[in-house]
């Protein structure tokens, strides 16, 4: 079986005036389907780097990229932005709600920005925020949730397009440690019950303790 | 279903995204509403200006065509003058007379009627006091040829010849019952030495450039009596009617061919009303084309002002660019969103323009008791500009947005 996420070689250098910053210097790492693996490493280490390019929220400067098979290095902006909206999902460390939609409309987004009738994507919205535990508070606003309750619904998000793989940037970096535990309880239940492939971003050794795999970064190399 | 999706998907995508995104438009503007209003404000007043240039406009053009529509179009005004001259000692003492000019005109099979009259200065005096207003000899056609109504008693006729009568015109007929606080009509008027018995009271006249007197202020008396009055009593002004689709040019060369032949030192002009209407048209146009402009120019700025607050809102909300890229939004998604947003503020503010704008017309005509009007074109043309602004100034800002780099707009508070 062919891994998820195949990256060969990549480098990633920001070129800022004369000066280069090389972030990522030929990172090798494989994904399987159905694993769940934290990158751990501190801050400045290239861990965030390697998951905006896994994202595609980035270009990578060299190397190879495949994605289920398919080589995806050199894939133009719009292409980009269907993968991300198709086969991605993403949860950040300060939830990144937008402010004016409500709970279920946040959750609604990625559905509307593939083109799905109002009425399913409100269907498929509803069974994703039941499954995550916030269905009461579907019609409230972020600034009305809690900081726990924001973040299950920014993995609702990252759910409801059924995407292969869910990318968490420092899931509870803005959680006090019982948020945080049910939060990464959520993620691990999400591994284990649905086989769901989620990769964890954090410099948190308790977080990745909970995790099966773990990958370290150091200095822009995998250590 | 962007990957499975065909031609019709495609297109149900579209609309199901464009009414979604007016939604999210207006959700957004509702938000920050008083920077919404405010761009609003610029545009509707963009709008409401050239609406109501426009139309006011048109709404003068119109009335200073009416007093030639009541006249009608069939008139061509004769004046005979010196031809300007370097020797000044040669000023001629001819003019033509009553039996010349209706031989002049009654020769040409396309005139229907002619009214010559003579106007004299000479003092006018009512029990005592004197009046301003001029004495204008006339021909019984007159009164029928350029419209003047008589309210009360009869108007000059042909029979009268050098008879001492008059018909007084409305305004002084005014001032001389303030003066006797008796009714004039019946009693004597003064003009020079002689008297005058009044005979009839003209209606309110409405001024216009084609007769060069004032009807109002002026007695009517029989053309004959005029020239009996005073040796400046010259015919130098007659009034022609035509036959419908009459050749104007024709006969304009025919008149002057005519009356050279009697007084060969003197110059003929001929205005036509036709070719006034034609005129004032022309200078209307002007007009019109002119406050449009200025109008725009406002219209401009408030589209300037919808630029400056989208730029705003993009560099203000750059997190939620950078989430709705995360989640998968296309450039051309962040860019409709902006740009519906900026067009939707100019569709609000270009319907409130327009109403606006009418009302703004309306408050003019009833303020110069003009008759109001209703104009397709200015409104329509109001609207498509202020929405064609919201998309120009609108674009801009709306592509700087979709530009962004989903990272960084992300990293950005």
């Amino acid at each position: 079986m062919s891994a998820l996420i195949s990256l060969e070689n990549i480098t990633k250098t920001y070129v800022t005036g004369e000066s280069e910053f090389h972030a990522l210097k030929g990172v090798d790492f494989q994904l399987q389907s159905g694993e769940m693996v934290a990158i751990m490493g501190s801050s400045g280490s290239g861990k965030s780097t390697l998951m905006n390019i896994m994202g595609f929220l980035d270009h990578c400067t060299t190397g190879r990229y495949c994605f289920s098979g398919r080589d995806v290095s050199r894939l133009k902006d719009d292409e980009l932005a269907a993968i991300r909206n198709q086969k991605v999902g993403f949860v950040f460390q300060s939830f990144f709600l937008l402010p004016r939609l409500n709970a279920l409309q946040n959750v609604m987004l990625p559905l509307f920005y593939r083109g799905e009738e109002e009425s399913s994507a409100k269907l498929k919205a509803l069974n994703i925020l039941e499954k995550v535990g916030v269905r009461d508070f579907i019609t409230h606003k972020p600034n009305q949730l809690s900081g726990g309750q924001q973040q299950r619904v920014a993995i609702a998000r990252a759910l409801v397009g059924n995407p292969e793989v869910i990318f968490a940037d420092e899931p509870t970096g803005s959680l006090d440690s019982k948020t945080s535990h049910d939060v990464m309880q959520l993620l691990i239940d999400l591994n284990q019950q649905e086989q769901r492939t989620i990769v964890i971003i954090t410099h948190d050794k308790e977080i990745s303790f909970m995790c099966p795999r773990v990958v370290t970064m150091k200095d822009g190399c995998v250590a | 279903m962007r990957e499975k999706g065909g031609d019709v998907n495609d297109s149900e995508d579209m609309f199901l995204k464009l009414t979604a995104h007016i939604k999210e438009a207006l959700l957004n503007l509702s938000s920050s509403k008083l920077r919404s209003a405010l761009a609003l404000l610029g545009i509707l007043v963009g709008t409401a200006s050239v609406v109501a240039m426009v139309s006011g406009g048109q709404l003068a053009t119109n009335e200073a065509l009416k007093q030639f529509k009541t006249l009608g179009t069939d008139l061509l005004a004769v004046s005979i003058n010196d031809v300007p001259n370097d020797d000044q000692t040669s000023h001629s003492e001819e003019s033509l007379t009553l039996q010349q000019v209706m031989a002049v005109t009654q020769t040409e099979g396309q005139i229907r009627d002619v009214a010559p009259y003579t106007q004299l200065y000479n003092p006018i005096q009512y029990n005592g006091h004197t009046l301003n207003g001029a004495v204008l000899g006339v021909t019984e056609n007159f009164a029928k040829i350029v419209h003047v109504n008589v309210v009360r008693g009869r108007f000059i006729s042909s029979l009268d010849r050098y008879s001492p009568f008059c018909v007084v015109g409305h305004q002084l007929y005014e001032q001389m019952k303030a003066i006797s606080f008796v009714d004039p009509l019946g009693k004597q008027i003064q003009v020079g030495s002689d008297f005058f018995t009044i005979v009839g009271v003209a209606d309110a006249w409405p001024d216009n450039s084609f007769v060069y007197a004032n009807i109002d202020s002026a007695i009517l008396v029989p053309i004959l009596a005029s020239t009996a009055l005073s040796k400046y009593a010259e015919i130098n002004n007659f009034i022609v009617q035509l036959v419908p689709n009459a050749n104007i040019d024709m006969i304009t060369h025919h008149l002057q061919q005519a009356v050279q032949h009697y007084v060969p030192n003197k110059r003929l002009y001929v205005r036509s009303a036709k070719e006034l209407i034609t005129s004032m048209g022309k200078q209307s146009k002007i007009l019109t084309v002119f406050l449009g402009l200025i109008g725009s120019i406002s219209l401009i700025v408030g589209g300037i002002g919808v630029m400056n607050i989208m730029l705003v809102s993009v560099v203000e909300r750059r997190r939620e660019i950078g989430i709705r890229l995360a989640v998968g939004a296309r450039r051309v998604d962040i860019r409709s969103l902006f740009l519906i947003e900026a067009v939707m503020l100019s569709l609000v503010g270009g319907i409130s323009g327009v109403v606006v704008g009418i009302v703004i017309e309306y408050i003019i005509a009833f303020l110069w008791h003009w008759e109001f009007m209703w104009f397709f074109w200015p409104p329509v043309i109001g609207f498509s500009v202020s929405v064609a602004i919201g998309i120009f100034f609108g674009f801009y800002p709306a592509h700087q947005a979709s530009q962004l780099d989903p990272i960084e707009a992300l990293r950005s508070d």
